[in-house]
């Protein structure tokens, strides 16, 4: 019956809802999984990557993780062609800003830019929504370290740990549980690494299959990004393998 | 005063110059509305990156609002290429931007100045007028209110194969003695003398009128 109501984007369904928004946020949760871990000193990106083929080239980018500015980064679940676009709008929003105001952007105010955008594709002109989840790491004066999440539909929340993509559920439940507050930079960092060993299976944690990105204050007190590099999320995982061997 | 010309209202003189593995860039300080001075820490060379600085003589005015928005550029294309500008990019780019104003121009002569990671950090130079006719030059370019002056002293003092000791010393003869002739810049000058591992900015004491 509802199925005459979910062809239109910009329409409620009798039972008020938007179909399309709802699709597009099942499409997100078969995308590989991202978790974010807001710390006092920092702000942990982690995201599964999902290799489709052997022969795949991607050459030293990144699939999952994108700067947006000196003191913004993200990482997308989703439909990675309607991500591109998206990442270009916020580049070039937080670039608007900087000429403007000759001042980086404050956070929330970029995640407001491109959740405004999101939120008009829900409601004019006609188009299917955008099929990408966000997860927002940045730094301003104003606010100190912060992490957002965005949808869609064009909603956000400002969180201190969430998961999007696959599994998200289970990752959003231990990180309920382990999550503490004034969490150091380094206890996010193993976190994360428990969290996605825990959801993701075993066989595919590898370093290669995962992408790390942390936002943090550098040695010179600039605020900047640090990709971690396939050794160092070796590494990474294996400190936490052996806290997981001396939990068992 | 009596009117000026709007190309000489602020009052600028840049240099730049290359030398063995390194090139340098420098500008005067005054920053003035006719004949009034009103500051002289007023610099008109700017880093677009370690390895890249651009001068912009002219008017003030667009000499600041152009550099800002060569830096919304350049963060985009970096955020996108994952690297750095090539000077001889960015000076494509800068010819470009002022071509789009090409009858109604942004009253500023541009001097890039920087080494390209693709050549060796080799350097590289170039000059262009405010509608961004572009020049290269192997030795040194030349913008400002008396810029017939800066390429007098730079044709006499300059050889090729300087190192950045003695290419310092070199341009910065040439700025303290061009800009003596000339009412509109001076009041002192800043250097920067760049080279593959890093950028030496130096302020020179000058006469202060």
């Amino acid at each position: 019956m509802s199925r005459r109501y979910d062809s239109r984007t910009t329409i409620f369904s009798p039972e008020g809802r938007l179909f399309q928004v709802e699709y597009a946020m099942e499409a997100i949760s078969h995308a590989g999984a991202c978790v974010g871990v807001l710390s006092k000193d920092g702000v942990v990106l982690a995201a599964e990557k999902r290799i489709t083929s052997k022969l795949l080239d991607p050459g030293h980018k990144l699939e999952k993780m994108y700067q947006l500015d000196d003191h913004i980064i993200c990482a997308v679940a989703g439909i990675t062609a309607d991500a591109n676009t998206l990442i270009q709008y916020l580049r070039l929003s937080a670039q608007q800003y900087s000429y403007a105001y000759q001042e980086p952007i404050p956070v929330e105010q970029l995640v407001t830019d491109l959740c405004d955008l999101k939120q008009g594709y829900t409601q004019y002109g006609g188009l299917r929504p955008f099929g990408v989840s966000f997860l927002y790491a940045g730094y301003d004066e104003h606010f100190g370290f912060q992490l957002y999440q965005s949808d869609p539909s064009g909603n956000y929340g400002g969180w201190k740990a969430t998961s999007i993509g696959a599994k998200h559920n289970q990752a959003q439940s231990i990180l309920k549980q382990e999550y503490k507050k004034d969490i150091s930079l380094k206890e996010a960092l193993e976190l994360t690494v428990k969290v996605m060993s825990k959801t993701l299976d075993n066989t595919t944690l590898k370093p290669e299959r995962l992408e790390f990105m942390v936002l943090k204050k550098k040695a010179d007190g600039s605020v900047g990004m640090v990709a971690l590099t396939p050794d160092q999320i070796g590494d990474l995982l294996k400190a936490t393998e052996v806290d997981k061997k001396e939990e068992d | 005063g009596e009117a000026m010309s709007i190309q000489t209202y602020n009052g600028a003189a840049i240099i730049a110059m290359s030398g063995q593995e390194c090139v340098a860039i420098a500008s005067d300080l005054r920053f003035g509305v006719q004949n009034q001075t009103l500051a002289c820490d007023h610099k008109k060379v700017y880093r677009m990156h370690d390895r890249l600085y651009m001068g912009l003589s002219g008017l003030a005015t667009d000499a600041q609002t152009l550099y800002k928005r060569f830096v919304f550029k350049h963060n985009l294309y970096r955020l996108r290429e994952e690297r750095d500008m090539r000077p001889q990019t960015f000076a494509s780019m800068v010819s470009a931007t002022l071509y789009e104003k090409r009858f109604g121009p942004y009253f500023v002569e541009p001097v890039i100045a920087g080494l390209d990671p693709e050549e060796g950090h080799a350097p590289f130079i170039a000059g262009m007028d405010s509608l961004g006719a572009m020049e290269t030059a192997k030795d040194f370019m030349c913008a400002g209110t008396n810029s017939e002056s800066l390429l007098g002293v730079c044709e006499t003092f300059y050889r090729p194969g300087l190192g950045p000791e003695e290419l310092f010393e070199v341009i910065s003869q040439c700025m303290l003695s061009g800009v003596d002739r000339d009412a509109l810049a001076g009041w002192g000058a800043v250097v920067y003398v760049i080279s593959k591992d890093q950028c030496i900015a130096r302020t020179l004491k000058g006469r202060m009128d």
